[in-house]
């Protein structure tokens, strides 16, 4: 069993098995789902509010104002308006997409304005029948602030210089875009001449990387214009004349040196005065890296604070809460692909499979060329051993841009279904290549390793990923199955421990680490009862734990306890209509202990459902009857050997 | 003459490059990863140094050869190969142990070998060319310029030329140091050597370095060097002019700089003269804004780090001095202990040396430490400093770092360590062996999260494997890292940590996996670990840990006593040890048998069947043999040629040897064997044995003593110490380096009383002020308690019994030893509070808990201890049975001495039955005497001579009036003993007797004088506290 468990779990460790449950069970009950999923929503929402005036205590005055869509559509005109300007591309692109994503009213347009509507328009019939009625009546007591969108000062709008400083930032002469505007002297300029300094510093430092590479393979080139922006900006800061963007952009180099309280410091005054920018955001989730900095931030009830906030939750691995924010902002920006993708990878983390491809599905229709998060959609592929939908994906990708880590990996992923370990494992290279901190490429590339059995070369990949991100418990839990597959269950149990911790609702991380504890090496049986009894409060999809529990209480002589969990398990078999071996042996136990304990209907009753089996089973379920029977009757030696049939 | 440099290089380089590639296979992703060949062995050069070493004729005589004045230290085989050869065979547990306190202390026996075992040789990667080189090659133009005569234009005479030759070479042989000085540093020692024309020199060289500002400049400076080269055809050449020969030292290093240069792309050329302009720059004008550190020293406090000198060693030596001095500073305005009460640590600060090594204002000091370090330091830039160093020279670099930690223990400076790592793994962050430091560095400052997180990661990332000594074939293949050597560590620092019970799981999965894949040498090790695990941890609540753990490993049954099972792993272990041939650990094993043999009784091992008649005695000879044997290990290591040195080493030592007098990291003023005059020679010397076995040899010096103490051999086990503080002290670690000073310190309050003992604790405390956990605290806390007892300041003993009770139960985990010592010090205490009961049921508790934890040794001392507070509470029927029980405790240890006085114990117990049995208890009295006398310390002859003067009194036969001089003459040592000691209760009784014996003599002047010192006595007693007592403005 172990066996074939550490045979079968991949990816998302035990998918395989997940999901043959998984299909078994929603393909038969797929209504049940779908109209159990917006009542969760609703519950989810509520709480997620109620926890969030917990979190956040101290706020700024504000003034009670709906957030209207119209407003929304205002602010974000201007602001791509001006992010553009500043040449601030990424975060132009995502407001322009939530621009976009939000719902118009079809009959005052003309159809073009609605085209991604009507794309949208079956998921919306699909998982959202409920909650339109929410959008324009944001929930009482979230009340936003009203942030005025800033008017340009026109000081260097039309300054030539600076027109000419932007062609050339666009032809990507950074250095040339600086020097044209060395001796302006507005804000506007001022950003612009940092921002092109910025990024002429970091494209040195890629280069340099390369060719520095060291024979300690160095690779940490230093990006050498940080200083001289720091101290100009930090000069523009203290005299109280820097704008918005300016702290964006001297939250980023204090982010870069390391300084990172006040790159949080800057970064919140930044989004406070000017919360359209979505990088300095980005930014600023970035440097949250516990809930504690999170809840200490003080920032304004804008209502692109909730997009921060569900984002953070995200990467703070609360997932519900995040899901959550998301669906809420959903009634705003109906049609925004980035609230949907999140959605999506907020399910994903929930384990929501089903849900995640019909939204990924939806997406690919909108947006055929989209490689954003599309590895995650070919991980559901993946674990639903989708393979010509993996396969069209890896195309598709390929043929969109085939220079993408997403999209590498997605190829890697494609093979790996394939059982072409060495070719999945070179594209996962390539990715990795690509991007060297590409977190989920080394886990998979462990996962690969993992399958070729070459577990050194898995340790060490699952490390790197653990590096880059500690909180990774897949990476964790990899680390464990490999010690474990090298027989050293012990040493194993520390990277069991530390995914534990990260992830301590994951059924499957804790049967994991009873497993290691139950090896024959250890046998530490007790500590196994209490691990397996953890995942068995966990939501334990394959049911292993309780089955588990039941066999080691026996084990242990603690028929009672062994009594209650067979008869747990037994209650959740016909729950889900399974069969099987298990079944054959949690009724066997009864009937034998009910038998013991001279409750002999009980035992009856278990024992002619044995007989509903072919096998062995079937003859000693009869001497069984037959024993209780004499003992029902009265005599007083009930065993079953006096008395053979 | 022509020397074998290239050629050794390519050596060095190749097999390297071998374990490279078979890295790569497994771990298929790595070949695009860290280490690029070594440029040096590209074709070209190979075939270039072939042709030199092989065809070139020999040169005509009348042609001037460059001096080459040093010799060569010896190098009979690639280093490379050496070091990693010998680190296979090594063994070195580095034990700690001596005091019968800390007897069987062993703990961070592997971690020396450890290191070496997972140890790393990656190979040595390309010869990079920098500004240092630049300048080298500078005044290698001014050495030999081309086309000019014997003396060339800047110097006056061929000596001086000479000089700069030597320097030069000196130079070259350095170039692969860790860290290559700065343009300043370089100019200072060139004005040393230089003489008369260091200005010029200096000036010459920056001139010419600042002239270089364009790729091209480089170009035709390397084009100039060429010229100087003399061509292998040119083998006639005009008399006396200078060429250099392409063969000799200078010569390889100037062609070794120029293949690097043309070997250097269009980009590393633009590096190389951005590194020049920064190396000018820093040494003409302060650091500009641009260069000056990246962070921001207000928010991270670690951040700031001084590299201005470059030299990593003397970085650390100088954070740790301020590190040291900041904790001096800390420590002087927290006095002592926080809690203490008001009056102790005013005594205490009055008595006391200095506050020096209390651990637990750790916190404070760092903070304060930080603070400082950041006031004190101006950033500086950090980045290229390291980062042209050779990976070989890094893992030379930290390699010396682990000895140093092992070395220092906890006084090793973490902090500043910490973040030349942090620094070391930015740069460089394929160098796994990074982390391991770090986890050594947690492991001795007691970070339990960061030396496991540290740990695991190295583990994982270099599959036990990065370049490590093992060799791949013997284990056909690669595939599998070598996780049990992680186990083994993991183990150990469990054990480190006070946790056996983790440990003894770690360690048998350990076995199993050695097993599984047949890695006898870890085995080996790991069964030494288990022994010292089973024989330190206490005993008793092994046999649960040992019912979990399988009986696979042990493969002996249940039926066997812990202590036999002990017995039996020993053997084995060493057996096969002793076969797989790894001598420090048959030696170190030898050790561990030693003092099994000291502190158990042989039983015999098979519970049926015909017995072999045992003594149930500890056999001394078994004990000196397995000494002899385990001490023989250095004669070993003579006779081999072991030199292992890394390449440039020596001259590297040299040169900064030249520059600072003493270079001694801990004990400046103590390390006089390698100061000034010959270091060429001590540094030879040393080296001849590796460091690991002599501390080895000297552990066992230290087992000797603690033996000896035990036999009651006093001045043997004093000349062992001072052997050991002599000849090993530059060898061993502090930590036994402070054990055999505390033993010295003992010795002396035992012997010479207080006055010299405190003396010498003040030097040894100054000299350990850095080791927070040194294990002179418990001494000087013994010696105070002793005394506070003597003098009968009852009030003071008890707090320091308390100070005791808590060095004892640390964070680190319970220490046993110190434990039974609190106790059995506090037992005393309430025994001369006249306080009977209690400390009667104190000394039962510790009996039990002794006998509990099989601590033999300490049991006769206990039962001695009752058997003196039921003498003191007058019952003597109930005292004789324990001392009888602590005799026969110390016959069968053979501890002589503590026989001795058990037996005058008995004999006081039966002169305090009547007048009857004074016979008898003269005759116990006399039959001790011979040793108590040789061996015993005052208070032990004073309190035999006293015993003695009584039966004499008491016995009715003997009329002391006829013959005072019986007593008289001993009483009056005993009043000389006990006044050094200013044991004033028993002084008062010798006066006491002593005046009642002149009485009755008729002596009355010599009778007054007596009793008016027995006042004296009486009054101290009764006045524990004096001001005017010297010993309090003594110290």
């Amino acid at each position: 069993m172990v066996k074939m468990k550490k045979m079968m779990s991949r990816r998302d460790m035990t998918y395989c098995v997940a999901q043959l449950t998984f299909l078994s069970l929603y393909s038969t009950s797929h209504s049940t789902f779908k109209l159990a999923t917006p009542d969760r929503h609703h519950t989810r929402r509520r709480f997620h509010f109620k926890k969030k005036f917990e979190y956040v205590n101290t706020r700024i005055p504000k003034i009670p104002m709906g957030v209207t869509k119209e407003n929304c559509r205002n602010e974000l005109r201007t602001a791509i308006r001006q992010l553009t300007d500043r040449c601030l591309y990424s975060a132009s692109k995502w407001a322009a997409e939530q621009l976009v994503g939000i719902e118009q009213d079809p009959a005052k347009y003309p159809p073009s304005h609605t085209r991604l509507q009507r794309d949208c328009s079956s998921i919306s019939r699909r998982f959202r029948s409920t909650g339109d009625e929410i959008t324009s009546t944001p929930l009482a007591g979230t009340s936003y602030v009203s942030t005025p969108v800033p008017e340009e000062d026109n000081e260097d709008v039309d300054s030539d210089f600076y027109l000419l400083a932007k062609t050339y930032f666009n032809c990507r002469e950074y250095r040339r875009a600086a020097h044209v505007l060395s001796d302006q002297t507005g804000k506007k300029a001022l950003f612009l001449r940092c921002y092109a300094l910025y990024l002429a510093g970091e494209k040195r430092k890629e280069e340099e990387t390369i060719e520095l590479e060291g024979p300690l393979g160095k690779s940490d080139a230093v990006n050498s214009e940080l200083v001289s922006i720091e101290r100009d900006l930090s000069a523009v800061r203290k005299s109280g004349t820097i704008d918005p963007f300016g702290l964006y952009l001297y939250g980023l180099v204090l982010k870069q040196k390391g300084n990172e309280n006040l790159a949080r410091t800057v970064l919140v005054e930044s989004v406070n005065t000017y919360p359209w920018n979505w990088s300095a955001w980005s930014e600023l989730q970035s440097l949250c890296t516990t809930v504690e900095t999170l809840n200490s931030l003080k920032l304004n009830n804008h209502w692109m604070k909730d997009f921060f906030l569900a984002s953070a939750y995200h990467e703070l691995r609360m997932h519900n809460e995040s899901l959550a924010n998301y669906e809420y902002l959903q009634a705003t920006f109906g049609y925004s692909n980035y609230v949907k993708a999140q959605i999506a990878k907020a399910q994903y983390s929930l384990r929501e499979f089903e849900q995640v491809e019909a939204i990924f599905e939806e997406l690919l229709r909108i947006d055929p060329y989209r490689v954003d998060d599309m590895d995650m959609y070919s991980n559901v592929l993946y674990a639903k051993e989708c393979f010509s939908g993996l396969s069209y994906l890896a195309h598709r990708v390929f043929m969109t841009d085939k220079y993408r880590p997403e999209s590498c990996c997605i190829i890697g992923n494609y093979y790996s279904l394939k059982g072409l370990h060495e070719k999945s494992v070179m594209y996962f290279r390539r990715a990795l290549k690509l991007n060297k901190n590409y977190l989920s490429a080394w886990t998979l590339m462990g996962h690969e390793y993992v399958e070729m059995k070459n577990t050194p070369a898995a340790v060490d990949a699952y490390r790197r990923a653990v590096d880059i991100n500690p909180c990774d418990y897949r990476a964790w839990y990899g680390l464990g199955q490999a010690y474990e597959m090298m027989g050293m269950p012990y040493y194993a149990l520390h990277y069991f421990k530390k995914s534990v911790n990260l992830q301590p609702s994951d059924s499957r991380l804790w049967i994991a680490m009873a497993q290691c504890y139950e090896t024959e090496q250890l046998r530490m049986l007790e500590e196994a009862i209490k691990c397996y009894r953890r995942a068995a409060h966990c939501n334990d999809r394959e049911a292993i734990a309780l089955h588990r529990l039941a066999k080691l209480h026996s084990e242990l002589g603690q028929s009672k306890e062994a009594a209650f969990y067979y008869k747990k398990d037994l209650e959740r078999m016909e729950d889900e209509e399974r069969e099987g071996p298990n079944m054959v042996e949690a009724l066997l136990f009864l009937a034998n202990h009910c038998r013991a304990q001279k409750k002999f209907e009980e035992a009856e009753a278990y024992c002619t459902r044995l007989l509903d089996y072919n096998g062995p089973e079937k003859e000693t379920a009869k001497s069984l009857l037959q024993a209780i029977k004499f003992a029902q009757s009265g005599f007083p030696s009930s065993d079953v050997e006096h008395f053979p049939s | 003459m022509g020397n074998n440099l290239g050629v050794v290089q390519i050596e060095k380089n190749h097999m390297p490059v071998k374990i490279e590639q078979n890295l790569d296979g497994p771990l298929g992703f790595r070949s695009a990863t860290p280490y690029p060949l070594p440029s040096i062995i590209t074709k070209p050069i190979a075939s270039l140094f072939h042709t030199t070493a092989g065809r070139h004729p020999p040169l005509p005589h009348h042609r001037r050869r460059l001096p080459l004045p040093l010799p060569h230290h010896r190098r009979s085989s690639p280093p490379s190969s050496h070091h990693r050869r010998s680190s296979t065979l090594s063994a070195p547990p580095p034990e700690r142990e001596g005091s019968s306190l800390e007897l069987h202390r062993f703990h961070h026996i592997f971690l020396i070998s450890l290191t070496e075992m997972a140890g790393i040789l990656k190979p040595q990667s390309g010869f990079v060319i920098t500004p240092h080189k630049v300048s080298i090659c500078i005044l290698l133009q001014v050495y030999a310029p081309s086309g000019q005569y014997s003396v060339p234009f800047p110097f006056a005479s061929i000596a001086q030329h000479n000089r700069l030759g030597l320097f030069l070479i000196a130079l070259t042989k350095s170039c692969d140091d860790i860290l290559e000085p700065t343009l300043d540093e370089f100019l200072k020692l060139l004005k040393e050597f230089g003489g008369l024309l260091d200005n010029w020199l200096s000036d010459h060289v920056t001139s010419r370095l600042s002239s270089l500002s364009s790729p091209d400049d480089l170009f035709t400076f390397f084009s100039e060097l060429r010229g100087i080269l003399a061509g292998p055809e040119t083998s006639i050449v005009d008399d006396d002019q200078i060429n250099l020969d392409p063969n000799s030292n200078l010569g390889m290093y100037l062609r070794r700089c120029l293949l690097a240069f043309n070997i250097l792309s269009f980009e590393g050329m633009c590096h190389l003269l951005t590194n020049i302009k920064t190396y000018c720059k820093e040494a003409f004008s302060c650091p500009p804004y641009e260069m000056s550190h990246l962070d921001d020293p207000t928010n991270d406090l670690e951040a700031p780090v001084e590299y201005e000198n470059m030299d990593l060693e003397n970085f650390v030596l100088q954070n740790f001095t301020e590190e040291l001095e900041s904790r001096k500073r800390s420590t002087e305005r927290v006095p002592f202990h926080n809690h203490s009460s008001k009056a102790l640590s005013s005594l205490i600060e009055d008595i006391m040396v200095s506050p020096g090594q209390k651990h637990n204002h750790r916190s404070a000091e760092s903070s304060q430490y930080m603070i400082s370090a950041t006031s004190a330091l101006p950033s500086a830039e950090p980045s290229d400093v390291i980062l042209q160093r050779t990976n070989w020279q890094i893992q030379g670099y930290l390699s010396e770092q682990a000895e140093m930690i092992e070395k220092l223990g906890s006084s090793f400076p973490m902090s500043a360590f910490e973040s030349v790592l942090k620094l070391l793994q930015k740069v460089a962050p394929e160098l796994h062996r990074v982390h391991f430091l770090r986890y050594l560095n947690s492991l001795y400052h007691d970070d339990y999260p960061a030396a496991l997180e540290n740990l695991h990661r190295y583990f994982d990332y270099s599959a036990g494997m990065e370049g490590s000594d093992f060799v791949p074939t013997s284990f056909g293949c690669t595939s599998f890292g070598r996780y049990e050597i992680a186990l083994l560590s993991l183990g150990m620092a469990h054990f480190h940590f006070g946790h056996p019970k983790l440990a003894l799981e770690v360690l048998t999965e350990a076995v199993r996996v050695c097993q599984q894949h047949s890695d006898d040498t870890c085995l080996a090790y790991t069964l030494t670990a288990i022994c010292n695990l089973l024989s330190e941890v206490g005993i008793s609540n092994m046999t649960g840990i040992m019912g979990t753990s399988d009986s696979q490993m042990t493969s002996i049954g249940t039926s066997l006593s812990v202590q036999q099972q002990l017995f039996v792993l020993l053997r084995r272990s060493l057996k096969r040890a002793d076969s797989l041939k790894l001598k420090r650990l048959v030696a170190s094993n030898h050790l561990a048998m030693a003092k099994f043999d000291l502190t158990h009784v042989q039983r015999p091992l098979l519970s049926f069947g015909p017995k072999a008649s045992i003594l149930l005695r500890t056999c001394p000879t078994n004990v000196c043999k397995k000494l002899r044997l385990s001490s023989q290990l250095i004669h070993q290591f003579d006779n081999e040629s072991s030199v292992m040195t890394i390449d440039g080493a020596l001259s590297t030592s040299w040169l900064k040897n030249q520059r600072k007098p003493t270079t001694s990291l801990v004990f400046p003023p103590e390390s006089g064997s390698e100061s000034n005059c010959d270091t060429f020679y001590s540094w030879l010397q040393s080296s001849s044995v590796p460091g690991s076995v002599l501390q080895l040899v000297g552990s066992s010096y230290l087992v000797r003593v603690t033996s000896w103490e035990l036999y009651g051999s006093a001045s043997l086990a004093r000349s062992n110490a001072l052997l050991f503080a002599t000849c090993f002290a530059d060898s061993s670690s502090s930590a036994d380096l402070a054990l055999a000073y505390g033993k010295l310190i003992q010795h002396l309050a035992v012997y010479k009383g207080y006055k010299e003992a405190f003396v010498a604790l003040k030097i040894a405390e100054a000299k350990f002020l850095s080791i927070s956990k040194s294990g002179i605290l418990p001494v000087k806390l013994q010696l105070l308690h002793e005394r506070a007892l003597h003098r009968g300041h009852l009030k003071l003993a008890q707090q320091i019994c308390d100070e005791l009770g808590v060095l004892a139960s640390s964070v680190a985990g319970v220490d046993m030893e110190l434990k039974t010592e609190a106790s059995l010090r506090c037992a005393r205490t309430l025994l001369a509070a006249n306080q009977f009961s209690q400390a009667a049921s104190v000394a039962h508790s510790l009996f039990c808990k002794c006998y509990k934890y099989n601590l033999h040794v300490e049991n006769a001392t206990v039962l001695l201890l009752l058997a003196e507070i039921h003498k003191r509470s007058g019952n003597a029927v109930l005292g004789i049975p324990y001392a009888l029980a602590s005799l026969s405790f110390c016959q069968s240890f053979n501890l002589d001495l503590l026989r001795a006085s058990a037996t005058l114990t008995l004999a006081e117990l039966w002169l305090l039955l009547g007048s009857r049995h004074a016979k008898r208890a003269l005759n116990l009295i006399h039959g001790a005497f011979p040793v108590i006398l040789g061996q015993g310390g005052l208070e032990l002859k004073s309190r035999a001579y006293i015993a003695e003067a009584k039966c004499y009194l008491s016995d009715l036969s003997i009329s002391v009036s006829e013959d005072p001089d019986i007593v008289l003459d001993s009483l009056r040592q005993a009043c000389e003993g006990l006044d050094a000691l200013e044991y004033h209760e028993l002084a008062a009784e010798a006066c006491y007797l002593m005046a009642i014996v002149l009485d009755k003599s008729g002596q009355i002047e010599q009778r007054d004088e007596a009793a008016s010192r027995f006042k004296e006595h009486i009054i101290a007693l009764e006045n524990p506290v004096k001001p005017e007592d010297p010993l309090l403005n003594l110290l």
